[in-house]
Protein backbone atom coordinates (compact mmCIF):
# COMPACT_ATOMS: atom_id res chain seq x y z
CA UNK A 1 0.00 0.00 0.00
CA UNK A 2 1.25 3.62 -0.62
CA UNK A 3 1.56 6.14 1.82
CA UNK A 4 -1.15 8.26 -0.19
CA UNK A 5 -2.41 11.00 2.07
CA UNK A 6 -6.41 12.00 2.27
CA UNK A 7 -7.48 14.63 3.79
CA UNK A 8 -8.92 14.41 6.46
CA UNK A 9 -12.66 12.62 6.46
CA UNK A 10 -14.55 14.39 8.86
CA UNK A 11 -14.31 13.51 12.13
CA UNK A 12 -15.00 13.15 15.51
CA UNK A 13 -13.20 15.89 17.65
CA UNK A 14 -14.84 13.72 20.99
CA UNK A 15 -14.32 15.63 23.43
CA UNK A 16 -11.03 17.58 21.99
CA UNK A 17 -10.90 21.72 21.07
CA UNK A 18 -8.60 21.61 17.77
CA UNK A 19 -6.35 24.24 17.39
CA UNK A 20 -5.86 25.23 13.36
CA UNK A 21 -1.93 25.59 12.47
CA UNK A 22 -2.67 26.31 9.05
CA UNK A 23 -4.54 28.20 6.23
CA UNK A 24 -5.36 24.38 4.85
CA UNK A 25 -6.40 23.30 8.15
CA UNK A 26 -8.66 25.97 8.33
CA UNK A 27 -10.45 25.25 4.94
CA UNK A 28 -10.33 21.69 5.60
CA UNK A 29 -12.28 22.41 9.09
CA UNK A 30 -15.15 24.50 6.45
CA UNK A 31 -15.56 22.18 4.74
CA UNK A 32 -16.71 19.75 7.06
CA UNK A 33 -18.59 22.29 8.73
CA UNK A 34 -20.42 22.57 4.95
CA UNK A 35 -20.70 18.88 4.12
CA UNK A 36 -21.86 17.57 7.56
CA UNK A 37 -24.73 18.37 10.27
CA UNK A 38 -22.64 19.06 12.92
CA UNK A 39 -22.42 22.47 14.75
CA UNK A 40 -19.11 23.78 15.18
CA UNK A 41 -18.28 26.58 17.52
CA UNK A 42 -14.99 28.81 16.74
CA UNK A 43 -13.02 29.89 19.41
CA UNK A 44 -11.24 33.49 18.26
CA UNK A 45 -8.59 33.59 20.80
CA UNK A 46 -5.87 35.31 21.42
CA UNK A 47 -2.77 34.49 24.29
CA UNK A 48 -2.36 38.25 25.15
CA UNK A 49 -5.78 38.66 25.90
CA UNK A 50 -6.81 37.66 29.81
CA UNK A 51 -10.48 37.19 28.81
CA UNK A 52 -9.81 35.01 26.39
CA UNK A 53 -7.22 33.19 27.99
CA UNK A 54 -10.06 32.84 30.65
CA UNK A 55 -11.80 31.10 28.88
CA UNK A 56 -10.06 28.41 27.82
CA UNK A 57 -10.22 25.65 30.73
CA UNK A 58 -14.78 26.35 29.86
CA UNK A 59 -13.93 25.86 26.35
CA UNK A 60 -12.66 22.37 27.11
CA UNK A 61 -15.25 21.42 29.87
CA UNK A 62 -17.93 22.22 27.18
CA UNK A 63 -16.59 20.11 24.76
CA UNK A 64 -16.38 17.52 27.36
CA UNK A 65 -20.10 18.06 27.74
CA UNK A 66 -21.20 18.55 23.68
CA UNK A 67 -18.50 15.42 21.91
CA UNK A 68 -21.30 15.99 18.93
CA UNK A 69 -19.91 19.72 18.71
CA UNK A 70 -16.86 20.40 17.00
CA UNK A 71 -14.52 22.92 18.38
CA UNK A 72 -12.26 24.86 17.02
CA UNK A 73 -9.80 27.45 18.26
CA UNK A 74 -8.07 30.38 15.95
CA UNK A 75 -5.81 32.88 16.75
CA UNK A 76 -6.40 36.00 15.56
CA UNK A 77 -3.07 36.77 14.95
CA UNK A 78 -1.80 33.86 13.45
CA UNK A 79 -4.66 34.09 10.88
CA UNK A 80 -5.92 38.01 10.95
CA UNK A 81 -7.64 37.23 7.74
CA UNK A 82 -9.94 34.68 8.77
CA UNK A 83 -10.29 36.60 12.21
CA UNK A 84 -11.10 39.74 9.59
CA UNK A 85 -13.82 37.91 7.39
CA UNK A 86 -15.45 37.12 10.75
CA UNK A 87 -15.34 40.78 11.55
CA UNK A 88 -14.01 39.74 15.02
CA UNK A 89 -13.29 43.33 16.61
CA UNK A 90 -13.74 42.20 20.42
CA UNK A 91 -12.11 39.15 22.33
CA UNK A 92 -12.85 35.92 22.79
CA UNK A 93 -15.75 35.62 20.33
CA UNK A 94 -17.74 32.36 19.50
CA UNK A 95 -18.55 32.03 16.21
CA UNK A 96 -21.17 29.33 15.59
CA UNK A 97 -21.22 27.55 12.40
CA UNK A 98 -23.85 25.15 10.66
CA UNK A 99 -22.90 23.83 7.55
CA UNK A 100 -20.64 26.50 7.16
CA UNK A 101 -22.36 29.00 7.67
CA UNK A 102 -22.71 31.59 10.98
CA UNK A 103 -25.76 30.86 13.01
CA UNK A 104 -24.65 32.72 16.09
CA UNK A 105 -22.04 34.63 18.00
CA UNK A 106 -21.50 35.11 21.32
CA UNK A 107 -18.77 37.92 22.62
CA UNK A 108 -17.06 37.92 25.59
CA UNK A 109 -16.83 35.43 28.01
CA UNK A 110 -20.17 34.48 28.67
CA UNK A 111 -20.77 31.10 29.70
CA UNK A 112 -24.02 30.50 30.60
CA UNK A 113 -24.72 32.23 27.00
CA UNK A 114 -22.56 30.32 25.35
CA UNK A 115 -24.16 26.62 26.77
CA UNK A 116 -27.34 27.82 25.95
CA UNK A 117 -26.73 28.70 22.43
CA UNK A 118 -24.63 25.50 21.92
CA UNK A 119 -27.71 23.02 23.47
CA UNK A 120 -30.31 25.48 20.87
CA UNK A 121 -27.82 24.74 17.95
CA UNK A 122 -26.71 21.03 18.43
CA UNK A 123 -29.78 19.22 17.04
CA UNK B 1 -33.80 56.83 52.51
CA UNK B 2 -33.77 53.45 53.96
CA UNK B 3 -31.75 52.72 57.33
CA UNK B 4 -29.62 49.74 55.66
CA UNK B 5 -29.70 48.48 52.05
CA UNK B 6 -27.02 47.91 49.44
CA UNK B 7 -24.39 50.45 49.16
CA UNK B 8 -24.01 51.91 45.07
CA UNK B 9 -21.34 54.41 45.33
CA UNK B 10 -17.72 52.88 44.24
CA UNK B 11 -14.57 52.91 45.31
CA UNK B 12 -11.93 53.76 42.15
CA UNK B 13 -8.77 53.26 42.12
CA UNK B 14 -6.45 53.56 39.24
CA UNK B 15 -2.36 52.42 39.32
CA UNK B 16 -0.15 53.81 36.25
CA UNK B 17 3.15 51.58 35.93
CA UNK B 18 6.07 52.26 33.55
CA UNK B 19 8.78 49.92 33.04
CA UNK B 20 12.67 50.16 32.02
CA UNK B 21 12.38 49.61 28.66
CA UNK B 22 10.59 51.92 26.21
CA UNK B 23 8.29 49.39 24.57
CA UNK B 24 6.32 48.13 27.26
CA UNK B 25 4.41 45.17 25.05
CA UNK B 26 1.43 44.02 26.71
CA UNK B 27 2.74 44.83 30.07
CA UNK B 28 0.41 44.28 32.89
CA UNK B 29 -1.97 42.07 30.84
CA UNK B 30 0.51 39.51 31.15
CA UNK B 31 -0.50 39.01 34.63
CA UNK B 32 -1.95 35.59 35.01
CA UNK B 33 -5.19 35.20 35.91
CA UNK B 34 -5.13 33.03 38.81
CA UNK B 35 -2.90 36.22 40.09
CA UNK B 36 -5.63 38.54 39.38
CA UNK B 37 -8.28 36.35 40.93
CA UNK B 38 -5.94 36.00 44.36
CA UNK B 39 -6.01 40.37 44.38
CA UNK B 40 -9.93 39.82 43.57
CA UNK B 41 -10.65 37.37 46.40
CA UNK B 42 -8.53 40.07 48.98
CA UNK B 43 -11.05 43.07 47.89
CA UNK B 44 -13.84 39.87 47.90
CA UNK B 45 -15.42 40.24 44.46
CA UNK B 46 -15.24 37.69 41.74
CA UNK B 47 -15.19 37.74 37.49
CA UNK B 48 -19.06 37.48 36.26
CA UNK B 49 -17.85 38.33 32.61
CA UNK B 50 -15.18 39.80 30.65
CA UNK B 51 -14.07 41.18 27.05
CA UNK B 52 -10.92 42.18 25.53
CA UNK B 53 -8.98 44.19 22.63
CA UNK B 54 -5.96 44.86 21.41
CA UNK B 55 -5.76 47.74 23.91
CA UNK B 56 -6.86 46.42 26.88
CA UNK B 57 -8.82 43.86 28.90
CA UNK B 58 -11.96 44.30 31.01
CA UNK B 59 -13.51 42.60 33.80
CA UNK B 60 -17.15 42.60 34.99
CA UNK B 61 -16.67 41.73 38.63
CA UNK B 62 -19.44 40.76 40.89
CA UNK B 63 -18.81 44.16 42.56
CA UNK B 64 -18.07 46.55 39.41
CA UNK B 65 -15.11 46.24 37.23
CA UNK B 66 -11.54 45.96 36.39
CA UNK B 67 -9.44 47.48 33.24
CA UNK B 68 -6.13 46.01 32.37
CA UNK B 69 -3.94 48.03 30.41
CA UNK B 70 -0.13 47.62 29.59
CA UNK B 71 0.23 49.89 31.69
CA UNK B 72 -2.29 50.61 34.06
CA UNK B 73 -4.94 49.50 36.38
CA UNK B 74 -8.36 50.42 37.01
CA UNK B 75 -10.54 48.89 39.68
CA UNK B 76 -14.06 50.52 40.39
CA UNK B 77 -15.57 48.35 43.20
CA UNK B 78 -19.22 49.07 45.04
CA UNK B 79 -20.85 47.68 48.36
CA UNK B 80 -18.72 46.94 51.21
CA UNK B 81 -15.40 45.53 49.34
CA UNK B 82 -12.44 46.31 51.07
CA UNK B 83 -10.77 47.63 47.57
CA UNK B 84 -7.61 49.82 49.21
CA UNK B 85 -6.52 45.59 49.89
CA UNK B 86 -5.33 45.61 46.27
CA UNK B 87 -2.67 48.19 46.39
CA UNK B 88 0.16 46.09 47.91
CA UNK B 89 -0.61 42.72 46.00
CA UNK B 90 -1.36 44.79 42.48
CA UNK B 91 1.84 46.27 42.87
CA UNK B 92 4.18 43.83 44.22
CA UNK B 93 2.61 41.51 40.76
CA UNK B 94 3.68 44.04 38.70
CA UNK B 95 7.27 44.29 40.54
CA UNK B 96 7.47 40.45 38.86
CA UNK B 97 7.13 42.02 35.62
CA UNK B 98 9.24 44.69 36.16
CA UNK B 99 7.21 47.25 36.19
CA UNK B 100 7.13 49.93 38.86
CA UNK B 101 4.30 51.97 39.99
CA UNK B 102 4.04 56.05 39.09
CA UNK B 103 1.22 57.11 40.12
CA UNK B 104 -2.32 56.45 41.80
CA UNK B 105 -5.28 58.29 42.27
CA UNK B 106 -8.35 57.02 44.92
CA UNK B 107 -11.31 58.44 44.63
CA UNK B 108 -14.52 58.19 45.68
CA UNK B 109 -18.41 59.77 46.47
CA UNK B 110 -20.25 59.87 49.50
CA UNK B 111 -21.39 56.67 50.92
CA UNK B 112 -25.14 56.56 51.59
CA UNK B 113 -24.31 53.80 54.53
CA UNK B 114 -21.07 55.13 55.94
CA UNK B 115 -21.53 52.69 58.80
CA UNK B 116 -21.39 50.02 56.96
CA UNK B 117 -17.88 49.87 55.66
CA UNK B 118 -14.90 47.75 57.07
CA UNK B 119 -11.83 48.98 57.91
CA UNK B 120 -9.55 51.00 55.92
CA UNK B 121 -12.91 52.30 54.79
CA UNK B 122 -14.75 53.67 58.08
CA UNK B 123 -13.85 57.27 57.29
CA UNK B 124 -11.44 58.78 54.00
CA UNK B 125 -8.84 60.04 56.98
CA UNK B 126 -8.50 56.29 57.59
CA UNK B 127 -8.38 55.26 54.03
CA UNK B 128 -5.38 58.10 53.66
CA UNK B 129 -3.73 56.62 56.50
CA UNK B 130 -3.97 53.30 54.53
CA UNK B 131 -2.59 54.64 51.27
CA UNK B 132 -0.20 56.53 52.49
CA UNK B 133 1.19 53.18 55.11
CA UNK B 134 0.80 51.27 51.83
CA UNK B 135 2.61 52.95 48.67
CA UNK B 136 6.05 53.07 47.97
CA UNK B 137 8.26 56.14 49.17
CA UNK B 138 9.16 57.36 45.46
CA UNK B 139 5.65 58.11 44.94
CA UNK B 140 6.57 61.76 46.71
CA UNK B 141 4.06 64.12 45.25
CA UNK B 142 0.49 63.27 47.32
CA UNK B 143 -2.71 65.09 48.15
CA UNK B 144 -5.39 64.14 49.82
CA UNK B 145 -8.79 66.56 49.52
CA UNK B 146 -12.62 66.31 49.56
CA UNK B 147 -14.20 68.66 47.34
CA UNK B 148 -17.23 70.14 48.85
CA UNK B 149 -20.68 70.94 47.36
CA UNK B 150 -23.75 72.40 48.20
CA UNK B 151 -25.31 68.66 49.31
CA UNK B 152 -24.47 67.60 52.44
CA UNK B 153 -24.81 63.92 50.90
CA UNK B 154 -22.43 64.37 47.96
CA UNK B 155 -18.53 65.41 48.12
CA UNK B 156 -16.13 63.78 46.22
CA UNK B 157 -13.19 62.22 47.45
CA UNK B 158 -9.78 62.90 46.24
CA UNK B 159 -6.26 60.74 47.18
CA UNK B 160 -3.44 61.24 44.03
CA UNK B 161 0.09 60.29 44.75
CA UNK B 162 2.44 60.58 41.47
CA UNK B 163 6.68 60.14 41.31
CA UNK B 164 6.12 63.03 38.88
CA UNK B 165 4.31 66.27 39.57
CA UNK B 166 2.57 66.84 36.70
CA UNK B 167 0.36 64.14 34.25
CA UNK B 168 2.01 63.93 30.98
CA UNK B 169 -1.37 64.83 28.94
CA UNK B 170 -3.11 61.80 30.08
CA UNK B 171 -7.18 61.97 28.13
CA UNK B 172 -9.65 62.60 30.66
CA UNK B 173 -11.87 60.99 33.08
CA UNK B 174 -15.72 61.08 34.09
CA UNK B 175 -17.20 59.50 36.95
CA UNK B 176 -20.97 60.45 37.34
CA UNK B 177 -22.96 58.84 40.46
CA UNK B 178 -27.14 59.30 39.89
CA UNK B 179 -28.98 59.03 43.01
CA UNK B 180 -32.53 58.89 43.68
CA UNK B 181 -33.88 57.41 40.20
CA UNK B 182 -37.32 57.08 38.41
CA UNK B 183 -38.32 54.45 39.48
CA UNK B 184 -40.37 53.39 36.46
CA UNK B 185 -37.02 53.63 34.69
CA UNK B 186 -35.17 51.63 37.40
CA UNK B 187 -37.85 48.38 37.37
CA UNK B 188 -36.44 48.05 34.17
CA UNK B 189 -32.61 46.76 36.34
CA UNK B 190 -35.17 43.99 37.75
CA UNK B 191 -35.00 40.16 36.33
CA UNK B 192 -38.41 39.03 35.99
CA UNK B 193 -39.14 35.26 37.60
CA UNK B 194 -38.85 32.39 35.45
CA UNK B 195 -37.81 34.80 32.47
CA UNK B 196 -35.91 31.52 31.08
CA UNK B 197 -32.98 33.78 30.59
CA UNK B 198 -29.54 33.81 31.94
CA UNK B 199 -27.56 36.68 33.37
CA UNK B 200 -25.85 37.03 29.90
CA UNK B 201 -29.17 37.04 27.78
CA UNK B 202 -30.88 39.41 30.86
CA UNK B 203 -28.17 42.01 30.55
CA UNK B 204 -27.75 42.01 26.93
CA UNK B 205 -31.68 42.41 26.92
CA UNK B 206 -31.84 45.22 29.48
CA UNK B 207 -28.96 46.83 27.33
CA UNK B 208 -30.91 47.33 24.65
CA UNK B 209 -34.57 48.35 26.43
CA UNK B 210 -33.04 50.54 28.62
CA UNK B 211 -31.20 52.67 26.06
CA UNK B 212 -27.77 52.16 27.56
CA UNK B 213 -26.75 50.36 23.82
CA UNK B 214 -26.89 53.72 21.94
CA UNK B 215 -25.12 55.97 24.62
CA UNK B 216 -21.86 55.23 22.44
CA UNK B 217 -23.02 55.86 18.59
CA UNK B 218 -19.60 53.93 17.04
CA UNK B 219 -20.62 51.10 15.59
CA UNK B 220 -17.27 49.69 16.81
CA UNK B 221 -18.04 49.59 20.11
CA UNK B 222 -18.79 46.39 22.50
CA UNK B 223 -20.64 46.26 25.22
CA UNK B 224 -19.94 43.73 28.21
CA UNK B 225 -23.07 42.69 30.34
CA UNK B 226 -24.66 41.65 33.33
CA UNK B 227 -27.95 41.32 34.61
CA UNK B 228 -27.76 40.60 38.55
CA UNK B 229 -30.71 37.81 40.32
CA UNK B 230 -33.08 39.31 41.19
CA UNK B 231 -32.16 43.14 40.67
CA UNK B 232 -28.70 45.09 39.60
CA UNK B 233 -26.66 45.54 36.40
CA UNK B 234 -23.71 46.09 35.17
CA UNK B 235 -22.07 46.83 31.77
CA UNK B 236 -18.38 47.58 30.40
CA UNK B 237 -18.14 49.42 27.42
CA UNK B 238 -14.89 48.91 25.29
CA UNK B 239 -14.39 51.56 21.64
CA UNK B 240 -10.73 51.25 20.88
CA UNK B 241 -8.60 52.08 23.61
CA UNK B 242 -11.11 54.00 25.60
CA UNK B 243 -13.02 51.95 28.27
CA UNK B 244 -16.73 53.26 29.68
CA UNK B 245 -19.09 51.36 32.60
CA UNK B 246 -22.46 51.72 34.18
CA UNK B 247 -23.31 49.73 37.26
CA UNK B 248 -26.69 50.45 38.78
CA UNK B 249 -28.55 49.73 41.94
CA UNK B 250 -32.22 49.43 41.30
CA UNK B 251 -33.49 49.26 44.64
CA UNK B 252 -35.81 52.32 46.04
CA UNK B 253 -34.82 54.01 48.83
CA UNK B 254 -30.82 53.80 48.04
CA UNK B 255 -31.02 53.21 43.97
CA UNK B 256 -28.12 54.53 42.61
CA UNK B 257 -26.60 53.98 39.20
CA UNK B 258 -23.13 55.37 37.74
CA UNK B 259 -21.47 55.90 34.46
CA UNK B 260 -17.91 56.37 33.95
CA UNK B 261 -16.13 56.82 30.57
CA UNK B 262 -12.70 58.09 28.99
CA UNK B 263 -12.17 61.17 26.98
CA UNK B 264 -9.42 63.04 24.79
CA UNK B 265 -9.30 66.17 22.51
CA UNK B 266 -10.36 63.80 19.83
CA UNK B 267 -13.86 62.85 21.16
CA UNK B 268 -16.25 65.43 21.07
CA UNK B 269 -18.81 63.19 22.24
CA UNK B 270 -18.05 62.76 26.10
CA UNK B 271 -21.10 65.74 26.96
CA UNK B 272 -23.35 63.60 24.05
CA UNK B 273 -22.34 60.44 26.10
CA UNK B 274 -23.50 62.20 29.51
CA UNK B 275 -26.47 63.35 28.72
CA UNK B 276 -27.39 59.46 27.24
CA UNK B 277 -26.67 58.28 30.54
CA UNK B 278 -28.76 60.81 32.48
CA UNK B 279 -31.47 60.35 30.18
CA UNK B 280 -31.74 56.50 30.96
CA UNK B 281 -32.07 56.59 34.63
CA UNK B 282 -33.60 60.41 35.41
CA UNK B 283 -32.34 60.95 38.38
CA UNK B 284 -33.23 63.28 41.62
CA UNK B 285 -29.26 63.78 41.76
CA UNK B 286 -26.44 63.64 39.66
CA UNK B 287 -22.62 64.54 40.32
CA UNK B 288 -19.88 64.34 38.21
CA UNK B 289 -16.49 64.37 38.10
CA UNK B 290 -13.83 64.93 35.70
CA UNK B 291 -10.15 64.35 36.53
CA UNK B 292 -7.42 66.26 33.64
CA UNK B 293 -10.60 67.70 31.59
CA UNK B 294 -10.45 71.00 30.11
CA UNK B 295 -12.38 73.97 31.38
CA UNK B 296 -14.48 73.92 27.94
CA UNK B 297 -15.08 69.93 28.41
CA UNK B 298 -16.37 70.63 31.88
CA UNK B 299 -19.07 73.60 30.18
CA UNK B 300 -20.07 71.72 27.63
CA UNK B 301 -21.00 68.36 29.99
CA UNK B 302 -23.45 71.21 32.56
CA UNK B 303 -24.80 72.46 29.47
CA UNK B 304 -25.32 68.59 28.71
CA UNK B 305 -27.05 67.86 32.01
CA UNK B 306 -28.73 71.69 32.17
CA UNK B 307 -30.61 70.57 28.93
CA UNK B 308 -31.97 67.99 30.91
CA UNK B 309 -33.99 70.47 32.99
CA UNK B 310 -31.54 69.93 35.69
CA UNK B 311 -30.48 72.83 38.15
CA UNK B 312 -26.34 73.05 38.58
CA UNK B 313 -25.86 73.68 42.29
CA UNK B 314 -22.51 73.60 42.72
CA UNK B 315 -19.00 73.41 40.56
CA UNK B 316 -15.82 73.47 43.00
CA UNK B 317 -12.13 72.27 41.69
CA UNK B 318 -8.39 71.18 43.18
CA UNK B 319 -5.65 70.24 41.58
CA UNK B 320 -3.55 66.96 42.36
CA UNK B 321 -0.34 66.03 41.66
CA UNK B 322 0.06 63.73 38.97
CA UNK B 323 -3.51 64.00 38.29
CA UNK B 324 -4.43 67.19 37.20
CA UNK B 325 -7.29 69.38 38.03
CA UNK B 326 -10.64 67.75 39.20
CA UNK B 327 -13.83 69.25 38.71
CA UNK B 328 -16.82 68.46 40.62
CA UNK B 329 -20.25 69.43 39.75
CA UNK B 330 -23.44 68.70 41.33
CA UNK B 331 -26.90 68.67 39.49
CA UNK B 332 -30.50 68.21 41.20
CA UNK B 333 -33.73 68.09 39.09
CA UNK B 334 -35.58 71.33 39.58
CA UNK B 335 -38.46 70.42 41.88
CA UNK B 336 -36.01 68.18 43.88
CA UNK B 337 -33.40 70.00 46.75
CA UNK B 338 -32.00 67.02 49.25
CA UNK B 339 -29.76 68.12 51.48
Amino acid sequence: MGGQFSSPSPQTFGGKVVTVKSKEDWETQLQNSKTSNKLMVIDFSASWCGPSLFMDPVVQDLANEFPDVDFIKIDIDDFKDVADTFEVKAIPTFVLLKKGKERERVVGVKKDELHRVIEKLRS
Amino acid sequence: MAVSGFEGFEKRLELQFSGRDPVIGIGLRELDFKSLEQVLHQVQCTVVSALGNQHFDSYVLSESSLFVYPNKIIIKTCGTTQLLKSVQPFINHARTLNLRIVALRYTRGSFIFPEAQPHPHTSFHEEVVYLEDNIPEHLCYRKASVIPSKLTSHSWHVFSAGAVEYPDGVPYTVEMCMTDLDQTLARKFFRHPNDGKNGDSAGREMTELTGISRININPNAHICDFAFDPCGYSMNGIDGDRYSTIHVTPEHGFSYASFECVGSVYNADIADMVKKAVKVFCPGTVSVATTNASDDMCMRIKGAVEQLGMKCRSWSMDEFPAAGTVVFQTFTTRRNIRT
